[in-house]
């Protein structure tokens, strides 16, 4: 498993040089000459063989480069999981049974108030996006001040009223001056599995704290791009996400220049956005997607494939279910609006 | 001065019984396209070759640093894997000071222009896996939690972090060949 991360990890280097190797040398050819002779004809379709021949090279580097990422996260979260579980004797004090949010901060007891240190934001975490910063010293949450002897401590249970994907108003101070922070909180670990036992073999996927957001086909083919105002006047969308590359073959029902308004519902503010709320759906599962196509709206509906060569049966969804019957993934998912 | 005026009027003569000069087969424009394919194969196979020899000498480190080695603060017992990582330096939150590989991640765009899901979905287990076990450790610190314990979790966290920014290194260099 180890040698699979590394392994994975020189694949992202092999690749990704590869790919960034052909781009530079297409992008300083020069622009097709005109074909007014036979030898520069031959001269020419030989400079477009050449280029064709090097964008498929490109397309595969960074297919294989995209394959490695892919892998080292699923590995990484497959190995991070044992580690988790074995707080199952933790101290359950802080946490509710489900619905638990989070902020992506650590926060040191050790500083003195008034106010809790924040000793690391988590990158690409709620209050990282925010803009809050390590160093930090959160003084109130939701206008509940933050005091006491224990401001860390205090500060969680504020949290512990906060629901996943609401916005959450942190007040920090930073460097003498006061600074408001609207949070997106987004659903913590859920914990519940772990105290009614370990799940059982083949459960491994439980749509707990380690339920991965890790895609399967047709979504891995998918492209998007947030689309900005001036991409919105030519698509006829002054908001929702530009599909760049549909899936081949028609799955999803996507198609090139689709722009995606929402998804049962829930608007996708950008790429990542629609990836988040995409990879909340089991296979097998029905989405409509309201889309604009051809300056046209329309709903879409869809059914996403089943998973071949999967543990995955309903009766283990079911098992699942009934073990973490909040699950902690899936409501981070589907909220988000 | 007669004789000089020979040797102007011979030396004239050899002059113009040179054959001209060959005309250039092609200008400047014509050269440089026919080199480019040359050109373009010796400098891909010059950056495959140098990142074949990068990707060789970054895994054999990782191996040889913080590779394959057990972390000496795992706690007996508490499952721990020995994979590649940052040192806890590099991606460990201090006592207030990023790691360098959250500066890294701090200096990337929050999202590629071109967003390839499959990879963003990778980018967000790892997000979302960071800052949960974020609010594990704000919880084990706060409360009675062994430091082994503890350790392990950060461990995680250095792994978790290490591999983010792997998968973002790739995103990066995806969207640039782009």
């Amino acid at each position: 498993m180890n040698r699979s991360i590394v392994l994975a990890s020189s694949a992202i280097l092999v690749a990704g040089a590869a790919a960034v190797s052909c781009r530079p040398t297409l992008a300083l050819a020069d622009p097709p000459a005109a074909a007014d002779s036979a030898p520069h004809a031959a001269d020419s379709a030989r400079r477009e063989s050449d280029e064709a021949n090097l964008e498929a090279q490109l397309e595969t580097a960074r297919k294989q480069l995209e394959a490695a990422a892919h892998q080292v996260a699923e590995l990484t979260a497959q190995l991070s999981r044992p580690v988790i579980e074995g707080f199952k004797d933790f101290d359950w004090e802080m946490w509710d049974d489900h619905g638990h949010a989070i902020i992506g901060v650590q926060l040191d007891p050790q500083a003195p108030g008034p106010g809790a240190r924040v000793r690391g934001v988590s990158p690409g975490g709620p209050a990282a996006e925010a803009g809050i910063r390590a160093g930090d010293v959160i003084v109130a949450v939701n206008g509940a001040e933050v005091k006491g002897d224990n401001p860390a401590r205090q500060v969680m249970r504020l949290m512990r009223d906060v629901k996943p994907d609401s916005k959450v108003s942190v007040r920090v101070q930073r460097e003498g001056s006061t600074r408001d922070f609207s949070v997106t909180a987004r659903s913590g670990p859920n914990f519940l599995f772990a105290r009614e036992g370990l799940p059982p073999p083949g459960a491994e996927l439980l749509p707990g704290m380690h339920a991965p957001l890790l895609l399967q086909r047709p979504f891995m083919d998918l492209e998007l791009a947030t689309l900005t105002p001036q991409l919105g006047r030519y698509f006829g969308s002054d908001k929702g996400v530009l599909v760049v590359r549909a899936p081949a073959g028609g799955a999803l029902k996507l198609e090139d220049g689709d722009v995606i308004l929402a998804i049962d519902g829930r608007e996708p503010t950008s790429g990542s956005h629609a990836t988040r709320i995409l990879a909340s759906y089991q296979p097998g599962e029905k989405v409509t997607l309201r889309i604009v196509r051809l300056h046209k709206t329309l709903d879409v509906e869809t059914t996403l494939p089943e998973r071949s060569g999967e543990r995955h049966a309903a009766a283990h969804d079911e098992h699942a279910r009934a073990v973490a019957p909040v699950p902690a993934r899936t409501l981070l998912m589907r909220d988000q609006t | 001065m007669h004789t000089d005026l020979e040797h102007e009027h011979t030396l004239a003569r050899a002059l113009r019984e040179l054959p001209h000069d060959s005309a250039r087969p092609y200008g400047w424009d014509e050269f440089r396209r026919r080199s480019q394919p040359r050109a373009t194969h010796l400098a891909g196979g010059r950056a495959l070759a140098a990142t074949v020899v990068v990707a060789v000498a970054a895994s054999a480190l990782i191996i040889r640093v913080g590779g394959f080695v057990r972390h000496p603060h795992a706690a007996p017992g508490t499952v721990h894997h020995g994979v590649a990582t940052l040192s806890h330096s590099a991606a460990s939150p201090g006592s207030g000071e990023e790691s360098y590989a959250e500066r890294y991640l701090a200096s990337l765009p929050r999202e590629p222009a071109l967003v390839d899901v499959g990879t963003r979905a990778a980018v967000a287990t790892l997000e979302d896996d960071i800052a949960q076990l974020d609010d594990l450790v704000s919880a084990a610190r706060t409360g009675s939690t062994p430091p082994a314990r503890l350790q392990a979790l950060l461990d995680e966290r250095t792994q978790l972090v290490s591999s983010l920014v792997q998968v973002r290194y790739a995103e990066t260099l995806a969207d640039a060949s782009r």
